[in-house]
């Protein structure tokens, strides 16, 4: 009852919703990068919406299964195979004992997910089977899959076949605009700054990984003038996935899932939790924008997000409304 | 305040101490009993507080207005604190192979490499907050002799349990991770276990004392301690 990766792919690793409540001991919540589409993989194959996923990054692996079971890819989209079948993201995939699914192309977004309707049998750490890849613990054997790697699956069951209607599909540019809600620390800017911030297309650098998304203005604005004053006033506080930074090199560090817990550079913006998924299927070389937008607005673009998925649950659950969806 | 839309801060204006590391621990444990629902994280610092909701539960302005009397509360009538602070040894080998900064500490300071050494290991380090990776300590207390400033460029990659100076600050890395701080030693202990119900060896307002061991002491401690392989990349 296992799957073997025959090819890893750059970075393939266990993931769940991650370890919330743990910040006072420098842990950040880490977790899929996407919750978002890990949510819907579980939720095409009847799970908890918490059953640990395999997040795969940029390259995807190559699978061998050992167990029949049902899985579905949802995320970013790759040229993925079954048996040399072209195979979807979105929908269920029923697999037998001896298939090989391989991930080809990436065509749009950064990372994928796949759900399994059985449970990946890894050890839970601090509540959680999350890989913290930056600090190397959780998940399977505290870090990515390599090459060779097994895992093994209890309780598999067969998930019914379901496919998602398109409306509930997940699409990714590589020009995507971010809402942000003002930072903490915006007071310590002027005017012009955080003007040019939201007027601003950046380029996010190959330096990004889960840890921060680091982004590069365009090399004709002219840097804006540091700004001491901002510097001096800094004491190191809080920081949480969303927390944007400006260092003294003007060039802003998105704080992601594996992101430090306590920072020092301040804090211009933070993308809102109804966008922070997105997040996730940032590339390098993609070009992001911010757009502002006030706190209560905030809540109330997160409150519609959880309604449609919570209608997508419901209906999910109804045999009836079910076959809709085929 | 407002810390983006899933977060307050009750920040303070008096400079970093011990008292307002004790005062902002004080608000920590009464809004854990309290129990608000919907809170998630609760980030000490320096001069701050962060606490992490999730907006879908937690009404923000409610909560903003609660925190405040209850923040003012604290501050009249401080809180005895649920545990007794505990003092932790952490033995530190500041022999050459673990110690690439000590020439540039040494040149900075014009300070011996043995005063280098007596000053880092004389003080009790008082823990204001754990953050930046799992079981990082920010400790206050270093002797003012060794203030010493940040590399100019981080290095990418520093060893596990290596001891630094930034600063005014002094403290350890229990990860491998990039970091900019002068290296001058390093334990053998593991200052974070993700096994433990209690993965980080001190929490705010402990204590933190080093004391000096040689590379046949280190090696005898990393040998015997128990899950130093979490330290280490596999």
């Amino acid at each position: 009852m296992s799957i073997c990766f025959t090819r890893a792919g750059l970075q393939t690793s266990v993931q769940d919703c991650g370890r919330p409540g743990l910040m006072h001991y420098g842990i950040p919540p880490g977790g899929a990068a996407d919750p978002l589409a890990m949510t819907l993989a579980n939720l095409i194959l009847g799970n908890v919406t918490n059953n640990p996923v395999i997040e795969i990054t940029l390259t995807g692996p190559r699978i061998e299964f050992a167990c029949d079971i049902s899985i579905a890819i949802t995320g970013a989209r790759f040229k993925v195979t079954l048996n040399g079948n072209a195979v979807n993201n979105f929908e269920t995939i029923q697999i037998q004992r001896g298939d090989t699914l391989d991930f080809a192309q990436l065509i749009s977004g950064a990372r994928a997910y796949i759900g399994f309707s059985g449970k990946m049998v890894v050890p839970e750490l601090l509540g959680s089977v999350s890989t913290h890849l930056i600090s190397h613990f959780g998940g399977h054997r505290y870090g990515a899959i390599k090459a060779g790697d097994t895992i093994d699956f209890c309780n598999i069951r067969t998930a019914k076949t379901v496919r998602l209607a398109p409306q509930f599909h997940l699409h990714y540019t590589p020009h995507p605009q971010f809402r942000v809600v003002s930072g903490p620390d915006k007071l310590l800017f002027d005017n012009d700054t955080v003007e040019q911030f939201y007027h601003t297309t950046y380029t996010v650098s190959a330096q990004s990984n889960r840890m921060g998304i680091r982004l590069h203005p365009p090399s004709t604005s002219s840097p804006p003038a540091r700004n001491e004053r901002v510097f001096e006033q800094m004491v190191s506080s809080g920081l949480y996935p969303g927390s944007i930074q400006i260092p003294p090199d003007t060039e802003p560090i998105i704080a992601f899932v594996e992101g430090q817990t306590i920072g020092g550079y301040p804090r211009i913006a933070h993308v809102i939790k109804a966008d922070r998924h997105r997040l996730g299927q940032l590339k390098a070389h993609d070009k992001i924008s911010f757009h502002p937008v006030g706190l209560a607005q905030a809540t109330r673009i997160l409150r519609e997000k959880y309604q449609r998925l919570s209608e997508l649950q419901q209906s999910l659950a109804t045999d009836s409304k079910v076959s809709l969806m085929l | 305040m407002a810390n983006g839309d899933c977060a307050l801060d009750i920040c303070f204006a008096s400079p970093p101490s011990e008292d307002l590391s004790r005062c902002i621990i004080g608000i920590r444990q009464s809004i854990q009993k309290r129990d608000f629902p919907g809170l998630v994280d609760l980030i000490p610092a320096y001069q701050c507080l962060t606490i992490t909701f999730d907006p879908l539960t937690c009404d923000r302005r409610l909560l903003t207005q609660q925190l405040i009397e209850l923040a003012q509360g604290v501050i009249e009538s401080p809180p005895r604190l649920s545990r007794k602070p505990r003092t932790i040894s952490i033995p530190v080998c500041y022999e050459e192979v673990f110690a690439p900064d000590m020439h540039t500490v040494s040149e900075y300071t014009k300070l011996s490499r043995e005063e280098i050494i007596a000053l880092h290991t004389h003080p009790p380090y008082l823990v204001h907050m754990l953050g930046f990776s799992p079981g990082f300590l920010y400790l206050g207390g270093l002797d003012p002799q060794l203030h010493c400033p940040r590399k100019h460029t981080p290095r990418l990659r520093i060893s596990a349990g290596a001891v630094g100076i930034g600063g005014s600050q002094t403290g350890v890395y229990p990860q491998a991770t990039p970091g900019g701080w002068q290296i001058i030693g390093q334990t053998p202990i593991s200052l974070f276990h993700p096994a433990s119900d209690t993965p980080c060896i001190a929490e705010p307002l402990d204590i933190v004392k080093f004391h000096p061991v040689d590379i046949t002491q280190f090696e005898a401690i990393r040998q015997s301690y128990p899950r130093a392989k979490y330290r280490e990349k596999r």
